[in-house]
C-alpha cells in the first residue's frame, strides 16, 4: 500500500507543480531579476543594471502619474462599491424573498461579463454625442450635466471607477446578503425592542457581524483598483489619457515591454505593483483577525 | 481574472432566519429598484442596439429598433469573426476547465486527505500566486511561452490557463476535501481499491457539489480572461472572444459597424447570462461553500 | 523578432502602414536567431545569360517559391503575378504560400539558410528588415531597379516608382526591399456637400480660418478628429510645419537636434491648430471620439473636414452615404514655405524582398518586375482601392472619388512628398507628442508650452543611452 500511496501522490502533485513552477512561478522570479537588467529581448544580451531601473521609474511622470491613479482608484472604487453593496444586501435583508432573489441575480450580472465586453459597452454609454448616458441627460433636461467624459482630465478617472464599481457591485452584493443572512433574527429583533432605528440597526447589529466579509472585499477590490488595465485600455483617450490623466500602472508595463521593447524597465513596473499589492493585502489582513491567512 | 481571485467565502453564511417580512417603508424598494435598473439598462441597451441599424444607432441611441434588423447577428458571426473567436474560446477554455480541474483537484485531494512532508510547503506554494499581480510574471512569462515555441498555439493558451487558474482550484477544493467523511474512503481501502480508483470512484463523486462550484467560477475566470491572450496570442486567427471583441471596437482599418458590434457584444453576453440564470442557486451555494469548513 | 510587431494587440491598420514603411529600422528587440550564420551569400545558383528580353539572368526552368503576407488586400494580385511568371517561363513551377504570420514561419528558414525566393515581409509579426539588413540576409535589389520595366518601354523599374519608395526601402546605402502600396495623409471633406454649400478647399491656413467661420455659421462644425487617438490630429499639424520648414525641419525632428521642436515651423504649425480649436472650430465631444465615432459623424455631415490617411475610402464604405464623394486635399499652408502647398505626407507599404540565399534570386527578382509592372499594380489598385507604388498605375482609370483624389494629390506633389521617422523609430517620444497635441487641440496647453514639453521629451530620448538612434 505504501508504495501505491506515494505513486498516487507524484502522480497527483507532479504535473500540476510542473505547470506551476514552469508557467507561474518561474516568471515570476525571473521578473525580479529582469528588473536589475537593461534586457531589450535579444537573447544573451541583458546586462546587469543594478537598481538603475527604479531610480528611472522616479523621474518617470508617465509612471508616477499611472501609480497617483491608481491610489485614487485604490482610495475610490473599494470604498464606493463596499458602500453600494453593504447598503442594498442591508436593503435585501428587508424585501420579500422572491424580489430580492431577481434583483440580487439582476445585481449580480455585470461581474459575469468580460472587462472588454463592460469597457467596449461603456464606451458606447460615455460617447459625448450619441452615448446613452449623455443622450439620457439631455432627454430629462439636465443637457448643462452632459460631458465629455472620457476626454476630460478631471472627470476621465472617475468615469473608469464609475465603470469598475458597476462591474464589481453586484457580486458584493451578493458576498454580504450570505453574511447578513447568517446574523441570528434575533439580534436584529432585540436591537429594535431597543428602539434602534433603520441606521442604528446597520451600524451597531449589521456592520460588526459583516466585518469580516468586508475586510475580505477590500483586499481583491484593492487588488482589482491596483490593476484596472482593462478598461482603462480599451475605453479611454490615448489610451491612458487626456495626457496621463487614466495612465495606470499595468499600462504603462504593458506598453513598455511590449511597445517599446523594454522588458527590463517594464520587470522593474512589475516589480513595484507586486510590493504595492503585498503591502495592500498585509495591511487590510492585519486589521483583522490571523486566521484568515490561514486560509485553510 | 476576477472570479478567480475572488473570494471564496464569506466568514458566516449559514442562512439560520427567514429575511425580516416586508417593511412598508419604500426608500429600500426604490433604491434596489434604481440599481437593477442601472444594472440592466446599458444591457438591455446592447441587447436593443444590435437590432437597430447604424444610423439608428448613431442618431436616436434611446428608439427602439424600427424593424428587427437580424442581419446584424450574422454579420457579426460571419464578416466580423464572432463565430470562429467563439469556437476558439471553446477550445481553449475547454480544454483548460478540463484540465484545471483534473490537476486542481488531485492536488487539492492529495494535500487535503494524506499527510506527508512538505504538504504545507507545496499547499502555500500554490495558494500564494493567488495574490501575486499576474502583471508581474508577464513579461517572463511571455518568452517562456515563446521559447517552448507555444506562443499563439492553443495548446499554449491552454497550459497558461491552467496553470494560472489551479491555485484557486486548490485552495477551494481543499477545504472540501477536508470536510469529507473519511469512513467511506477507508471502506474503499478496505475493499482493496487503489489509491487512484479511490479519489476517481469515491471521493470525487463526493465532492460533486464543489467541483461544480468551482467549475463555474473557473468557467467565467477563463472565459472572460483578456490580459493572457492579450499578450500570448497574437494570431488573429486565434483570437478568443475578449481580444476579438476589444480588436473590433478598437483596431483601426475595420469597416465601421456599430450594430455588428453591438450583435458581437450580445452574443459575447447572452451565453453567461443565460448560463447564470439556470445555474444561479449552484452559484450562490458556490460562493457561500467555502464557509462550510 | 520585432515585439512591436509581434504584439501589438490589434495591429492596427495605421501602425502598419507606418511601421511598415521604415519597417523596421526600429527596434530590432527580439532580433535573435536571424544574426545567426550570416556570411557569404553561398549557395546561390548562378542564372542564365542576361539578355534584353531576360535582364536579369532568369534560369527558364529554375522552380520559385514566392510567400506572401496574405492580410488586407488579399493575396490574389500576387497571385496574378505569379500567372504572368509561369506565362513567362513555362517551365518554371512556382510555389505560392500565403500566410499571415510571415515572421514566424520564415525566420527559421532564414536561420537554417533555405528562405524562399521572395518574402512580403508584411504584417503582425513580421520579421525585423535592420536585422535581416544586419545580418546580410537580403540581396540587393540594385539590378532589378536598373532593369527595364516591363511594360513602360525605356523606363527603367527604378523610374516607374513613386516618389519615396526607393528610399523607404534603403538601408545602409543598399535597397533591399521594394513597397507594393502607397499611403498619403491629408485633408477629408465631401465634394458634393462642399459644391452644394458653394465652399471650396482652401489652400492656405487664412483661407481655412475664413472658411471654417463661414461652415460654423452654416451650423455646421468645421472640423472634428479622431480624439480618442490624438496621432490623427498630429498629421495635419506636422504636414504643415514640414511645408513651412522643409525637410530640414523634418530632419532636424528626426534625428532629435537640440531645439528641433522650437523651429518656427513647428511653433507657429501648434499656433494654428490652437486657434483651430481657440476659435471653437472644432466640433465639441470630438475628442472623446473614437476614429470610427469621428469619422461616422463627418460622413453624417455634422463637421465638414476630418484628417487621415488615404485608407478612410474604405474603412467609410457602407457609413458614407451615396454620392457622398469624399476627397482628400493636401494641408493647407501657413503661407510660402521650404515645400510647395501641394506636398503631401506619404509612405509606402507592404515590403517585398528578395533573400540572400534565395534558391532562385533572379528570378525572385524577376517576380518583382512582373509585380512592379504597371498592368499588374493597375490591376491591384481595380481590386483593392488603394494606391499601389507605381507610379501611373491608375492613369485612365475610373477610380473612386476619394482613391482619385488621393492620385491627385499624389501627381500633384509630384517629387515633394514627405516622411517623418520619429514616429517609428522613437515610440516614446510619438506618444509625447500625442499626448501634447490632445492637450493643444483641447485648449489645456499653449503652443510655447507644447513645443517646450515636447522638445524636452526628445531631449531625454537623445541623452538617453539605453536606446538605440537612428539618422537620416
Amino acid at each position: 500500500m505504501r508504495h501505491g500511496r506515494w505513486r498516487f501522490l507524484l502522480g497527483a502533485l507532479v504535473p500540476a507543480l510542473v505547470l506551476h513552477v514552469v508557467f507561474v512561478l518561474s516568471p515570476y522570479a525571473q521578473a525580479f531579476y529582469l528588473s536589475l537588467t537593461d534586457w531589450t529581448g535579444v537573447a544573451g544580451q541583458a546586462s546587469f543594471v543594478g537598481a538603475d531601473n527604479y531610480v528611472r521609474l522616479g523621474g518617470d511622470t508617465l509612471f508616477l502619474d499611472a501609480v497617483r491613479n491608481n491610489l485614487v482608484l485604490l482610495a475610490v472604487f473599494p470604498l464606493v462599491t463596499i458602500a453600494i453593496g453593504l447598503f442594498l444586501a442591508s436593503m435585501l435583508r428587508q424585501s420579500s424573498s422572491r424580489l430580492g432573489a431577481g434583483y440580487r441575480i439582476v445585481y449580480f450580472f455585470p461581474q459575469l461579463l468580460s472587462l472588454v465586453v463592460v469597457a467596449v459597452l461603456w464606451s458606447f454609454v460615455y460617447n459625448p454625442n450619441t452615448g446613452l448616458l449623455n443622450s439620457g441627460l439631455r432627454a430629462v433636461g439636465l443637457g448643462g450635466l452632459a460631458r465629455s467624459w472620457l476626454a476630460e482630465p478631471s472627470f476621465a478617472l472617475l468615469s473608469v471607477a464609475a465603470v469598475l464599481v458597476w462591474s464589481s457591485v453586484g457580486f458584493y452584493v451578493v458576498l454580504f446578503s450570505a453574511a447578513i443572512e447568517g446574523i441570528p433574527a434575533e439580534l436584529f429583533e432585540a436591537a429594535k425592542l431597543d428602539g434602534a432605528g433603520r441606521w442604528a440597526m446597520f451600524f451597531r447589529v449589521t456592520l460588526p457581524l459583516v466585518r469580516e466579509s468586508v475586510q475580505v472585499a477590500f483586499v481583491y477590490l484593492g487588488i482589482a483598483a491596483l490593476d484596472a488595465f482593462a478598461v482603462v485600455q480599451i475605453m479611454t483617450v490615448g489610451p491612458g489619457g487626456p495626457d496621463g490623466a487614466t495612465e495606470v500602472i499595468g499600462l504603462s508595463l504593458y506598453r513598455t515591454a511590449f511597445s517599446y521593447g523594454k522588458f527590463g524597465y517594464a520587470s522593474a513596473m512589475g516589480v513595484a505593483l507586486f510590493f504595492a499589492t503585498l503591502t495592500l493585502a498585509v495591511l487590510a489582513l492585519r486589521s483583522g483577525r490571523r486566521e484568515r491567512l490561514e486560509l485553510a | 481574472m476576477t472570479l478567480l481571485r475572488s473570494p471564496s467565502a464569506s466568514a458566516t453564511s449559514i442562512p439560520s432566519a427567514p429575511p425580516a417580512r416586508t417593511n412598508p417603508n419604500p426608500l429600500p424598494h426604490i433604491a434596489m429598484f434604481c440599481w437593477a435598473v442601472v444594472t440592466a439598462l446599458p444591457l438591455l441597451w446592447a441587447v436593443v442596439s444590435s437590432f437597430k441599424t447604424d444610423d439608428e444607432i448613431l442618431n436616436t441611441p434611446w428608439s427602439l429598433p424600427s424593424s428587427l434588423e437580424v442581419d446584424n447577428w450574422v454579420r457579426a458571426w460571419t464578416a466580423a469573426s464572432i463565430g470562429r473567436y467563439f469556437l476558439n474560446s471553446l477550445i481553449v477554455v475547454g480544454g483548460a476547465l478540463i484540465l484545471t480541474m483534473l490537476l486542481g483537484s488531485l492536488v487539492a485531494y492529495a494535500l487535503a486527505r494524506y499527510e506527508f512532508r512538505g504538504n504545507r510547503l507545496i499547499y502555500y506554494v500554490f495558494v500564494a500566486a493567488m495574490f501575486f499581480p499576474v502583471f508581474l510574471a508577464l513579461v517572463p512569462l511571455f518568452f517562456v511561452v515563446q521559447q517552448l515555441g507555444l506562443l499563439g498555439t492553443y495548446p499554449g493558451l491552454i497550459l497558461v490557463y491552467t496553470a494560472y487558474a489551479v491555485p484557486f482550484t486548490v485552495f477551494f477544493l481543499h477545504s472540501f476535501f477536508r470536510t469529507l467523511p473519511s469512513e467511506i474512503a477507508e471502506a474503499a481501502f478496505l475493499d482493496g481499491c487503489s489509491h487512484g480508483a479511490v479519489f476517481f470512484r469515491v471521493m470525487l463523486p463526493l465532492a460533486r457539489p464543489g467541483l461544480f462550484a468551482v467549475g463555474i467560477f473557473n468557467f467565467l475566470g477563463l472565459w472572460n480572461q483578456y490580459l493572457l491572450p492579450l499578450v500570448l496570442n497574437p494570431d488573429p486567427d486565434r483570437y478568443v472572444l475578449a481580444q476579438g471583441l476589444a480588436a473590433l471596437s478598437v483596431s483601426q482599418g475595420y469597416r465601421s459597424d456599430w450594430s455588428g458590434l453591438f450583435a458581437g457584444l450580445t452574443i459575447a453576453m447572452l451565453p453567461v447570462l443565460i448560463a447564470y440564470v439556470a445555474f444561479q442557486r449552484h452559484i450562490r451555494a458556490g460562493m457561500t461553500a467555502g464557509a462550510v469548513k | 523578432m520585432n515585439p512591436e510587431s509581434q504584439l501589438r494587440p490589434y495591429p492596427t491598420r495605421r501602425t502598419l502602414l507606418r511601421t511598415a514603411v521604415t519597417a523596421a529600422v526600429a527596434v530590432p528587440a527580439l532580433a535573435g536567431c536571424v544574426t545567426s550564420s550570416s556570411d557569404s551569400p553561398s549557395a546561390v545558383s548562378e542564372g542564365a545569360e542576361k539578355t534584353a528580353d531576360n535582364p536579369l539572368g532568369v534560369k527558364a526552368d529554375a522552380p520559385l517559391e514566392v510567400v506572401v503576407f496574405k492580410g488586407g488586400y488579399g493575396d490574389d494580385y500576387a497571385v496574378q503575378a505569379e500567372k504572368a511568371y509561369t506565362g513567362k517561363y513555362p517551365q518554371a513551377k512556382v510555389d505560392h504560400k500565403g500566410l499571415q504570420k510571415v515572421g514566424e514561419a520564415m525566420q527559421p528558414r532564414f536561420v537554417a539558410g533555405t528562405p524562399p525566393d521572395v518574402v512580403d515581409n508584411t504584417g503582425a509579426g513580421r520579421l525585423d528588415i535592420a536585422t535581416l539588413v544586419g545580418a546580410s540576409q537580403v540581396n540587393d535589389l540594385a539590378d532589378l531597379l536598373d532593369a527595364p520595366s516591363l511594360d513602360q518601354p525605356g523606363k527603367k523599374v527604378r523610374d516607374t516608382l513613386l516618389p519615396g519608395v526607393v528610399e523607404d526601402g534603403t538601408f545602409a546605402g543598399r535597397t533591399v526591399a521594394l513597397n507594393f502600396t502607397y499611403t498619403v495623409w491629408g485633408v477629408w471633406y465631401s465634394k458634393s456637400f462642399f459644391a452644394s454649400r458653394g465652399w471650396t478647399f482652401p489652400t492656405s491656413w487664412a483661407e481655412m480660418l475664413t472658411l471654417s467661420a463661414e461652415i460654423r455659421k452654416a451650423g455646421v462644425a468645421p472640423w472634428t478628429y479622431q480624439g480618442k487617438y490624438p496621432e490623427y490630429i498630429n498629421d495635419p499639424l506636422l504636414s504643415m510645419a514640414a511645408k513651412a520648414g522643409g525637410t530640414d525641419l523634418i530632419k532636424a525632428v528626426d534625428n532629435l537636434q537640440p531645439g528641433a521642436w522650437k523651429q518656427e515651423g513647428l511653433v507657429q504649425a501648434a499656433t494654428a491648430f490652437a486657434e483651430l480649436a481657440g476659435r471653437g472650430f472644432l466640433m465639441s465631444g470630438s475628442e472623446a471620439l473614437s476614429h470610427t465615432e469621428a469619422q461616422a459623424a463627418w460622413c453624417q455631415r455634422k463637421a465638414a473636414f476630418i484628417p487621415c490617411g488615404s485608407w478612410l475610402e474604405s474603412e467609410q464604405k457602407g457609413v458614407a452615404p451615396a454620392g457622398f464623394d469624399m476627397v482628400m486635399g493636401a494641408v493647407p499652408a501657413l503661407g510660402p514655405g521650404k515645400l510647395p502647398v501641394s506636398a503631401v505626407q506619404a509612405a509606402s507599404s507592404e515590403s517585398f524582398l528578395v533573400p540572400a540565399k534565395a534558391k532562385n534570386a533572379a528570378g525572385g527578382k524577376e517576380y518583382l518586375r512582373l509585380l512592379f509592372s504597371k498592368g499588374s499594380a493597375t490591376a491591384f489598385a481595380k481590386a483593392n482601392s488603394t494606391l499601389p507604388s507605381v507610379a501611373g498605375a491608375t492613369d485612365g482609370l475610373t477610380l473612386s472619388s476619394g482613391l482619385g483624389s488621393v492620385r491627385d494629390a499624389v501627381t500633384a506633389a509630384g517629387t515633394d512628398t514627405f516622411t517623418y521617422r520619429f514616429r517609428t523609430w522613437y515610440a516614446p517620444l510619438a506618444k509625447a507628442v500625442d499626448d501634447a497635441t490632445g492637450e493643444l487641440v483641447n485648449k489645456r496647453l499653449s503652443p510655447a508650452d507644447w513645443s517646450t514639453r515636447i522638445q524636452k521629451a526628445a531631449d531625454a530620448l537623445a541623452k538617453d543611452s539605453t536606446i538605440t538612434k537612428y539618422e537620416r
